[in-house]
C-alpha cells in the first residue's frame, strides 16, 4: 500500500520543479553559438548559349567555348568533388549532328577543359555522350573555391560531316557540380 | 511559551499600540536570462547563410529619469580556426519583438571588442503588471542571427560565445 508522500517532500519535489521550469536570471548571460560547415558545391554557366562555329578550312570541325564559375566546398580528408557534363537534349532537328547516333561513325561532339585551382581539368578530349556524365574537373580533399567562385571553360569541338544537311542544331548540356 | 501565558495573567486588561514606519527605496534593476545553446542552420540554397534565432528573456525597471540597455559582446571568437569570424564581421543580427523598450534598428555586426546595441530601455520602464509596466513577464526581444555559408570556410562544427548585458539606472 503507497503512503501519501510527506509536506515537506512535496514542498522540496515543487522547489526543484521551480528550479527547472524557470531560466536563470541575471545581469549578463552567455550563449554559445554553434554551427556546422557542410561539403557543397553550386556552378553557374557564364556562357548560356554557346555558338558553334566552323572557321577556316572547308569542313573544319565546329568550336566553340563554354565558360563557367563553381563554387566548391569539401570535406577534409576523404572529401572529393566533380564537375561532369551530360548531353540531355541531343541535337535537333534531325538530319544534322548527332551525339546519340550520329550519321557517320567517328562523328562526335568532344571537348577539352580548363579550370582554375583548387580544381583539376579533366585531361586530353573528353567525347560528351547522352547516355552517361562525363568529367570535366575533380577536387581534392579540402578543397575550397573563393566565395566570388572560380572559373573553368569548356571548348568544344563537333565534326562536321558532309552527310549534315544545312540547318541550325541545337542540344542541351547539362553540367553537375557535386561534393563530399 | 509558558512564560508569556504566565505574564499575560500578571497583567490582564492592559493593552498598548506601536506605530512602526516601513520605509524601502525601490532602485533601478534589471536581470536577463539566454538559451545556453543556439545551433545556426543553412538553407537549401547552397552557399547562402546560416541563420537562427536567439530569444532574451529580462526583467527592468528603471527610474524616472533613467534608462537601461542590453548589450551583446562575442566573448569568444568562433573555433576551431577555418571557419567563420566574428572578428571578420561574420556574424550579424536583427532585433524584433521588443514588448518593453526598442530593440536595435537595422542589421548590427557583433563585434570582438565592442558592446553592440540589442535593446534600449526608456525611463520609468517596469516589467510586468500591466498598467504603467509592462503586462508581460519577463519581457523578450529576439536576435535574428546570421553568418554567410562561405565556401572558403573549412568544413566541420563551430561554435562562438556571445555574452549579454543588461543595465538599468
Amino acid at each position: 500500500m503507497k503512503r501519501p508522500l510527506p509536506l515537506i517532500t512535496l514542498a522540496v519535489v515543487m522547489l526543484v520543479l521551480a528550479g527547472t521550469a524557470h531560466a536563470q536570471f541575471n545581469t549578463t548571460g552567455t550563449t554559445t553559438l554553434s554551427l556546422n560547415v557542410a561539403a557543397e558545391a553550386s556552378l553557374r554557366i557564364d556562357t548560356a548559349t554557346t555558338t558553334l562555329a566552323n572557321v577556316g578550312t572547308i569542313f573544319a570541325p565546329y568550336t566553340g567555348t563554354t565558360n563557367y564559375t563553381y563554387r566548391i566546398r569539401t570535406s577534409k580528408g576523404t572529401g572529393s568533388g566533380t564537375i561532369t557534363l551530360k548531353v540531355t537534349g541531343d541535337f535537333n532537328p534531325a538530319g544534322g549532328p548527332s551525339v546519340g547516333t550520329p550519321p557517320t561513325t567517328g562523328d562526335a561532339l568532344t571537348y577539352t577543359c580548363s579550370v582554375t585551382s583548387p580544381g583539376t581539368a579533366c585531361t586530353g578530349s573528353q567525347t560528351a555522350s547522352t547516355g552517361s556524365d562525363t568529367g570535366v574537373s575533380t577536387f581534392g580533399s579540402d578543397a575550397k573555391s573563393t566565395s566570388a567562385g572560380n572559373t573553368g571553360s569548356v571548348g568544344w569541338n563537333l565534326t562536321n560531316d558532309p552527310q549534315y544537311s544545312t540547318g541550325s542544331y541545337t542540344a542541351t548540356v547539362t553540367f553537375t557540380i557535386s561534393a563530399t | 511559551m509558558l512564560a508569556c501565558l504566565l505574564l499575560a495573567c500578571e497583567c490582564p486588561g492592559q493593552t498598548g499600540t506601536a506605530t512602526q514606519t516601513l520605509s524601502a527605496q525601490i532602485y533601478a534593476a534589471a536581470k536577463l536570462s539566454v538559451p545556453a545553446t543556439v545551433t545556426l542552420t543553412v538553407g537549401a540554397t547552397k552557399f547562402s547563410t546560416f541563420t537562427g534565432t536567439l530569444s532574451v528573456s529580462y526583467r527592468a525597471r528603471t527610474t524616472s529619469t533613467g534608462g537601461g540597455s542590453i548589450t551583446v559582446q562575442v566573448s569568444s571568437d568562433f573555433t576551431p580556426a577555418g571557419g567563420p569570424s566574428a572578428a571578420s564581421g561574420a556574424l550579424t543580427y536583427t532585433c524584433s519583438g521588443a514588448n518593453l523598450g526598442t530593440g536595435c534598428s537595422g542589421t548590427q555586426t557583433a563585434s570582438t571588442t565592442l558592446q553592440t546595441p540589442v535593446l534600449t530601455l526608456p525611463a520609468s520602464a517596469c516589467t510586468g503588471g500591466g498598467g504603467s509596466c509592462s503586462s508581460q513577464d519577463p519581457n523578450s526581444v529576439t536576435l535574428n542571427l546570421s553568418v554567410p555559408d562561405n565556401s572558403t570556410y573549412s568544413t566541420g562544427s563551430y561554435s562562438a560565445n556571445l555574452k549579454f548585458v543588461i543595465s538599468a539606472t
